[in-house]
C-alpha cells in the first residue's frame, strides 16, 4: 500500500489523541476519584479531588467485614473463567458448525435463535430462578458459570460472519487429505479463528465481570456475591471504594487484552498461505 | 414375516428393543434407559407436573396455618419443563425409528451390522453438526427457550397485583390483551414510547457500528506506529463495567457534578442535563453515553474481520490506480458490511432493548403524558416499570410479548433478505 | 450411528430427571437453620449501619453468651438488608428474624410471611406506646394481628454547624425569647435567614438545602397542610382508593415548597444533594440540611475530616465535631397560607415517618427461639446499647427517658402526633416514584423563573392540577391494572 502523507499522518495522529482522550478521561476521572480522601465524589473541585490518598485500597482490602472486596474478587475471577472457556468453545463450535454445514435444520435454528434473542431479557428472570431453585443451585457459582455458557450460543452470529469468510477451499483440501471433521475443527479451524478466539474470550470473560442482576437474584450469601453485585451495595458516601473497586476489575480485563492483543489482527488469509 | 421385520417393529413399542435384538447391545440398552428413566420420572413426578399446568395449584397455602399449598409458578415451570422432556423423548424415539430403519437395510443387503465404537466414530463425522449443536442446543432449551415459553404463558394468567404466591394463580385467556387495548392512556403511551424506540435503536446502531469502523480503520492505518497501545484506551474503557460508567456518568451530568461546577465557575447558569425538563438533550446524552461503552465492542470485531481481507484485492486494485475512497466504498465497506449484516441486527436488537443506558442515567420519573414513563424510557424501561416496580406480572408480559411480535417481525424481514443470509457464500 | 448423540444425551437426559425429582425435596427445605446437634440456628438479618457500627456483634453475643445453655445460637443472616423475603422464605433461602422498617415488614404480612405475634408474650410491651405498635398492626378477614415488634422511630432531622449560627441569635432570631433561634421553630424564619445567608454571600453560601425529591423528607410540606398518603376507613384500616397527596391544602404546602427552593442550590433537585449533603454542612456551604438520624455518623465524619484538614489531630478533631454537630428536629410550624416571607398564622408541622421493628419469618422452623431472641434484643439493655451505639430513637418509652435530649424528643412527637408513620400496607411502595418526579419539578421551577425559563406553577390552581395528576398516577399504578 501507499504511504500516507505527512499531513495526512499529522491529522491521523490528533484524531487518535483525541479519541484516546475521550475514551481514556472518564477512566481517570475514576481513578482520580479512588485516590479522593474524603470517599465521596461531591467533594471535589471539578473533575478533581480536594485531597488525595492511597487509603481507600487499604480499606478495598482490608476492611472486609462489611465489604469483603477479596472474595467478591476472588469469586468473580472463579465464574469469569470458567464460563469464559465454556462459552468461548461452545459459541466457536456452534458458529463453525452454522457457517460450514449445511443442513435441513439450519436455517429453521438461525432465524428460531434471532427470535430468541430478541425477547427482554428480564421477562424471562422468574423462571431462571425457579428453575435454579428448583435443580437446588441458589447460592452456587457454578449456577451463573452453567447460565452465562447456555446463554452464550446465542450470540453465535458475530463469529458465523467471521467464519463465513474463510474461504473453503482450505476445508476442502483437509477433506481430500482424509481428516475427519472434529479433525478439521480442532487442527484447522481453531488456529485459523484466533482473532475472533480472542474477540469472543475477551467478551465472555467481561460480561460476568459486569452482570449484576443474575448474580443479584441467585447469590444472596454476601461473601458469595460478585464484584458488581458487592459495588451495587456500597454505602452512598462511600463512592472512591465504589471507584476503587471498579478500577480493579478492570484491570484483569485490560491484562487479558495486552496478552491476547498480538492475536487479534493475526490475519486468517496469512495464517493459511503459511501453511 | 422375516424376522428382521418383527425385531423392527420391536422398536416401535419398546425404543432400542429391536437394536438390540439386532446385535447392536450397546446401542439398544442406551436407548431403553432412556425410555426407563422416562417411564420412572413419569411416574415418580412428570404426570402430576403436566395435570398442574392445566390447574395451576389447587390447595391455597397459608404459612399462618402452616398450609404448605401450591405454587402455581412452580408448577407452571416444571409443567413446561415435563412437555419438554416430553418432545425430546418423542425425538429420541423418532430417531430410533429411523435408526432401526437403517439397520434393517443393511441386515436385508446382507451387510454387517456395525459395531459400537466404529458407528460412533462415523457418526462424529458424518453428522458433525448435530455432536456439535447437541449442547448448545440443550443449554438454549433451558435457560432461553424455557423461560420465554413460561414468560408468554404468564402473559395468559392473572398473575402481578395481589396474586403472587402463596396466593393461587389461574388462566384468563386473553384477559390482559383486552385489558391494555381497553385503556387509551396505555395505548398512547405504546405508541410514543415504540417510535421513539425505533428512532433509538437506529441512532445507536448507526452510531455504535460506525464509530467502531472507524476507529478500526484509523487503527489498520499504516503510518499509525504502536496499535497495541492505540488500541488500549477504547479497550480500558471498555474494561469497566456497563454499569458503573452509567453511574458516573450520571453523577457527571448531575447538578452536583464536575461539569455543572465548571459551567458556575465560569459564571453560567447549571444546566439539568438529564432532570425532568431535559427531553431531548437526555436522549442525545444517553445515545454518547451508550456509544462509548459501545463502540471498543464494535471496534474490535471490526479489527477482527479487517484482519480477515484479503491484502492481495487491495494491491491489485491499488496497481490498478484505484483512489482511497474507491477502495473504502467498492472493497472494505462491501466486505465488512456482509460479515456484519448479522451483528448489526443482533446489535439493533441489543440497542432495542437497552434497558441499562437510561435506567442508570434517568430512572424513576413517571411524566404527565405517560403512562407510568418517562420521555427517555425505552419499551424495555416501560415494562420493567410496569412489571417489576409495581407487579404488573401478566400485563407487563402481555405488553412484552406484543413487543416481541414486533420487533421479531421487524428483524427477522431484515434478516431474511439481508444478504449475509441469502447469499452466505459471497466472500469464500 | 447415533452413539455420541446418544451417549451424551443419556447423560444429560438422566441428570435432568433426577434433579427434577430431587427437586421435590429441596423445595421442602428447611429455612436456613442448619441444625448441628440439638443446637437451634436462628439467622438474624439486621440492617447495614448496626452491622457496620458493631452494634450487631454486640447482639449476637450477647445473645449467644446468655442462650449457651438452652441450645439456641443467633448467627448474622449474611444477606442483603432489603433482601426480598418473599422471593427467599418459601424456598429456605430466607432469615428467621428480620430488622426492617415498618411498610417493608407489613408488605410481608399482607402476605403472611412473617407471623402474628402476641403483643403480651414481649416484655417491652409495657413501655412501647400504641402508635408504635399500630405501624405493625393488619387487619386480616376482619381481625387485628400484630406482626412485628416496634425497637425505633424515624423521622427527617435537621443537621447544622453551630459554630455558624449567627452570633447575635439571641438579639435578632429569638423574638419569643425561649433560647431557641427562632428559624429552628418556625420554616417562616429558616426560609429569611437562608435568603438573608444567600443574598449576603451573593449566591455562594445556602441556608437550608433540602432533598427536594425525596418524599420522606420533605413530606411536611404536604401532611402539614391536611394532605395524607392514604385514607382510612371506618374500622381505621387504611384504603389505598384514597390517596391524599392533593387533599386539604397540599397545593399551599408544595408552593411553599417552591418558594424555599428558590433560595436553595440547583443540588437540591436531583439526587446530588442525597450525597453531597454530608460535606456541604461539614464545609459550611449549607448551613443546614435534613436527613434521617441513621445519618448522623456520616455528617460527623465529615466534619471530622474538615478539622483534621484544618491541622487538629484525630482526637482533637472528633471530640470537635461532636460539640459543633447540630441534630434537631424539623421546626415545629409552618405558614398557613404556605407563603414563607409572609406573616400568616402558622399550622404545626406533620412530617412522614416510620417505626422500625424485628419480624419473625413465617418459614422459620423455630418460632419459639425467635420470640426469646427478639425479647432479647428488644430488652431495655439491648435497646439502650442500641441507642448509644447507633444513635436511634427507641420506641421503648424507659430507655427514651434515660437517653434525653433529641431521643426523648423524637419519642414525643410521635406521641403528640408529629409524625406521620407511613401507612403499613404493600401499596405504599407506588408512591414514591410519582411524588418523587413531582417534587423535583416543583424544586425545579423555581429555577425555571430565576433563569427566565417558564414557569409551571404560579398559583394553588395549578399547583393543585400537578397533585392530582400524581395522585392519578400512583392510583394507576395500584389500580388500573389489576385484575
Amino acid at each position: 500500500m501507499k504511504k500516507e502523507k505527512l499531513s495526512e499522518v499529522i491529522i491521523t495522529y490528533v484524531v487518535l489523541i483525541l479519541v484516546s482522550f475521550v475514551f481514556f478521561f472518564p477512566v481517570l476521572w475514576l481513578v482520580l476519584a479512588s485516590f479522593s480522601a474524603s470517599g465521596s465524589i461531591y467533594d471535589f473541585d471539578g473533575f478533581f479531588p480536594k485531597s488525595y490518598s492511597v487509603a481507600t485500597y487499604v480499606k478495598l482490602f482490608s476492611d472486609t467485614a462489611m465489604y469483603d472486596y477479596p472474595s467478591w474478587l476472588r469469586n468473580t475471577l472463579f465464574v469469569a473463567t470458567f464460563s469464559c472457556v465454556i462459552s468461548t468453545v461452545l459459541v466457536i463450535l456452534t458458529a463453525y458448525t452454522m457457517s460450514r454445514f449445511r443442513f435441513k435444520m439450519r436455517k429453521p435454528l438461525m432465524k428460531t435463535t434471532l427470535v430468541l434473542s430478541m425477547f427482554p431479557s428480564f421477562m424471562g428472570m422468574t423462571a431462571v430462578y425457579l428453575i435454579m431453585i428448583n435443580f437446588n443451585m441458589i447460592n452456587n457459582l457454578w449456577s451463573l458459570i452453567l447460565i452465562y455458557s447456555a446463554g452464550a450460543p446465542m450470540g453465535y452470529l458475530v463469529q458465523k460472519g467471521y467464519f463465513d469468510t474463510i474461504s473453503n477451499s482450505i476445508y476442502e483440501a483437509a477433506r481430500i487429505d482424509g481428516a475427519s471433521n472434529p479433525t478439521i475443527f480442532w487442527r484447522i479451524t481453531l488456529p485459523l479463528s484466533k482473532p475472533i478466539l480472542v474477540y469472543t474470550a475477551l467478551t465472555s470473560f467481561a460480561w460476568p465481570w459486569s452482570d449484576f442482576i443474575l448474580p443479584n437474584m441467585l447469590l444472596k450469601n454476601r461473601d458469595l456475591w460478585t464484584v458488581a453485585v458487592g459495588l451495587t451495595h456500597l454505602g452512598e458516601t462511600e463512592f472512591s471504594r465504589f471507584a476503587a473497586g471498579a478500577i480493579f476489575i478492570a484491570v484483569p480485563i485490560v491484562i487479558l487484552y495486552f496478552s491476547l492483543s498480538r492475536f487479534l489482527v493475526a490475519g486468517v488469509s496469512d495464517g493459511a498461505v503459511k501453511q | 414375516m422375516k424376522s428382521s421385520k418383527i425385531k423392527t417393529k420391536c422398536s416401535y413399542i419398546i425404543m432400542g428393543l429391536g437394536q438390540f435384538l439386532y446385535g447392536q447391545r450397546i446401542k439398544g440398552l442406551l436407548y431403553m434407559a432412556i425410555l426407563a428413566l422416562y417411564l420412572w420420572y413419569l411416574f415418580t413426578a412428570g404426570i402430576s407436573d403436566m395435570a398442574g399446568f392445566f390447574t395451576l395449584g389447587t390447595v391455597e397455602g397459608d404459612p399462618w396455618l402452616g398450609i404448605k399449598g401450591d405454587d402455581s409458578i412452580i408448577m407452571m415451570l416444571r409443567g413446561i419443563l415435563s412437555f419438554m422432556i416430553f418432545i425430546a423423548v418423542i425425538i429420541f424415539y423418532l430417531s430410533n425409528l429411523k435408526d432401526i430403519k437403517n439397520t434393517e437395510k443393511l441386515v436385508e443387503q446382507g451387510r454387517p451390522v456395525p459395531g459400537f465404537y466404529r458407528s460412533l466414530i462415523s457418526f462424529v463425522d458424518r453428522k458433525f453438526y448435530v455432536v456439535a449443536l447437541f449442547l448448545p442446543v440443550v443449554g438454549v432449551a433451558i435457560f432461553n427457550v424455557l423461560p420465554i415459553i413460561f414468560m408468554i404463558l404468564i402473559a395468559f394468567t392473572n398473575y402481578g397485583g395481589d396474586i403472587i404466591p402463596p396466593k393461587l394463580v389461574d388462566w384468563i385467556g386473553l384477559g390482559n390483551f383486552k385489558q391494555i387495548l381497553s385503556l387509551s392512556g396505555i395505548k398512547d403511551t405504546f405508541v410514543k414510547i415504540l417510535g421513539w424506540n425505533i428512532t433509538w435503536a437506529v441512532c445507536a446502531t448507526a452510531l455504535n457500528y460506525f464509530g467502531g469502523l472507524f476507529l478500526a480503520l484509523l487503527l489498520n492505518k499504516n503510518c499509525v506506529k504502536g496499535k497495541t497501545f492505540w488500541r488500549a484506551f477504547p479497550i480500558i474503557a471498555y474494561a469497566v463495567p456497563g454499569f458503573i460508567t452509567l453511574l458516573g456518568f450520571k453523577f457527571m451530568f448531575s447538578y452536583g457534578g464536575p461539569i455543572n461546577y465548571y459551567i458556575k465557575m465560569f459564571g453560567g447558569n447549571s444546566i439539568g442535563f438529564l432532570d425532568i425538563d431535559a427531553g431531548w438533550m437526555a436522549r442525545i446524552i444517553g445515545l454518547l453515553v451508550n456509544a462509548w461503552i459501545s463502540i471498543p465492542t464494535s471496534m474490535l470485531l471490526a479489527t477482527g474481520i479487517l484482519s480477515n481481507m484479503n491484502k492481495e484485492l487491495y494491491e491489485a486494485a491499488s496497481l490498478d490506480g484505484a483512489g482511497r475512497w474507491k477502495m473504502f466504498t467498492k472493497l472494505t465497506l462491501p466486505f465488512v458490511v456482509f460479515s456484519t449484516t448479522p451483528t448489526l441486527i443482533t446489535s439493533f436488537v441489543g440497542n432495542f432493548n437497552n434497558f441499562g443506558v437510561f435506567y442508570f442515567l434517568r430512572g424513576g420519573m413517571y411524566l404527565d403524558d405517560y403512562f407510568l414513563a418517562s420521555d427517555t424510557d425505552l419499551l424495555i424501561n416501560w415494562l420493567y416499570n410496569l412489571s417489576i416496580d409495581n407487579n404488573y406480572y401478566g400485563i407487563g408480559a402481555a405488553v412484552s410479548l406484543i413487543i416481541f411480535i414486533i420487533t421479531s417481525v421487524i428483524s427477522l424481514t431484515a434478516y431474511v433478505n439481508s444478504s449475509a443470509f441469502k447469499k452466505e457464500d459471497t466472500f469464500r | 450411528m447415533k452413539y455420541m448423540k446418544k451417549a451424551i444425551s443419556l447423560v444429560l437426559a438422566s441428570s435432568m430427571v433426577v434433579s427434577m425429582a430431587a427437586c421435590g425435596k429441596s423445595t421442602d427445605k428447611t429455612s436456613g437453620d442448619a441444625t448441628n446437634g440439638d443446637v437451634i440456628t436462628l439467622r438474624i438479618l439486621e440492617n447495614d449501619t448496626a452491622k457496620q457500627e458493631g452494634y450487631l456483634d454486640e447482639l449476637i453475643n450477647a445473645f449467644n453468651e446468655a442462650y449457651k445453655g438452652k441450645g439456641i445460637q443467633a448467627v448474622d443472616a449474611n444477606m442483603d438488608e432489603y433482601s426480598n423475603l418473599a422471593e427467599n422464605g418459601p424456598y429456605g433461602y430466607g432469615p428467621d428474624v428480620l430488622y426492617q422498617a415498618n411498610d417493608k415488614l407489613m408488605t410481608y404480612a399482607e402476605d403472611k410471611h412473617i407471623l402474628a405475634l402476641n403483643k403480651d408474650d414481649f416484655e417491652c410491651a409495657a413501655y412501647t406506646p400504641d402508635e408504635a405498635w399500630d405501624a405493625f398492626t393488619i387487619s386480616v378477614d376482619g381481625s387485628q394481628y400484630t406482626c412485628a415488634v416496634p425497637v425505633n422511630v424515624q423521622e427527617p432531622m435537621l443537621f447544622y454547624r453551630k459554630d455558624m449560627l449567627p452570633e447575635d441569635w439571641e438579639l435578632s432570631w429569638d423574638n419569643n425569647g425561649n433560647q431557641t433561634p427562632d428559624f429552628f421553630e418556625d420554616f417562616s424564619f429558616l426560609y429569611r435567614y437562608s435568603k438573608q445567608i444567600y443574598d449576603e454571600s451573593n449566591g455562594q453560601k445556602f441556608g437550608l438545602v433540602a432533598p427536594c425529591n425525596d418524599l420522606y423528607m420533605m413530606a411536611e410540606f404536604i401532611f402539614s397542610y391536611g394532605g395524607y398518603v392514604f385514607g382510612k376507613d371506618e374500622n381505621g384500616l387504611y384504603n389505598a382508593e384514597d390517596i391524599g397527596f392533593n387533599k386539604g391544602e397540599a397545593a399551599k404546602g408544595m408552593l411553599a415548597l417552591r418558594q424555599f427552593a428558590g433560595v436553595m442550590s440547583e443540588e437540591c433537585i436531583d439526587d446530588s444533594i442525597g450525597q453531597n449533603r454530608y460535606s456541604k454542612v461539614a464545609d459550611g456551604t449549607y448551613f443546614c440540611s435534613i436527613s434521617t438520624p441513621d445519618t448522623y455518623v456520616l455528617f460527623h465524619d465529615r466534619l471530622v475530616d474538615v478539622y483534621k484538614s484544618e491541622g487538629l489531630g484525630d482526637e482533637e478533631a472528633d471530640q470537635k465535631a461532636t460539640e459543633n454537630l447540630g441534630m434537631i428536629e424539623l421546626p415545629r410550624s409552618m405558614p398557613g397560607d404556605g407563603i414563607l416571607s409572609g406573616e400568616s398564622p402558622v399550622v404545626d408541622t406533620v412530617v412522614m415517618g416510620g417505626v422500625n421493628g424485628y419480624g419473625i419469618s413465617a418459614y422459620t422452623e423455630h418460632k419459639e427461639a425467635c420470640i426469646e431472641f427478639v425479647n432479647f434484643a428488644t430488652s431495655h439493655e439491648m435497646i439502650k446499647k442500641r441507642s448509644e451505639i447507633l444513635g436511634i430513637a427507641p420506641t421503648r418509652s424507659d430507655v427514651a427517658q434515660e437517653m434525653g435530649g433529641t431521643t426523648e424528643m423524637i419519642f414525643e412527637s410521635l406521641n403528640a402526633g408529629h409524625i406521620y408513620l407511613m401507612p403499613s400496607i404493600k401499596a405504599v411502595d407506588q408512591i414514591w416514584d410519582p411524588m418523587r418526579t413531582l417534587l423535583s419539578d416543583v424544586a425545579k421551577d423555581a429555577f425555571r423563573e430565576k433563569n427566565g425559563e417558564a414557569i409551571k406553577y404560579l398559583d394553588d390552581a395549578t399547583m393543585q392540577d400537578a397533585l392530582d395528576n400524581a395522585s392519578n398516577s400512583i392510583y394507576d399504578a395500584i389500580f388500573t391494572l389489576s385484575n
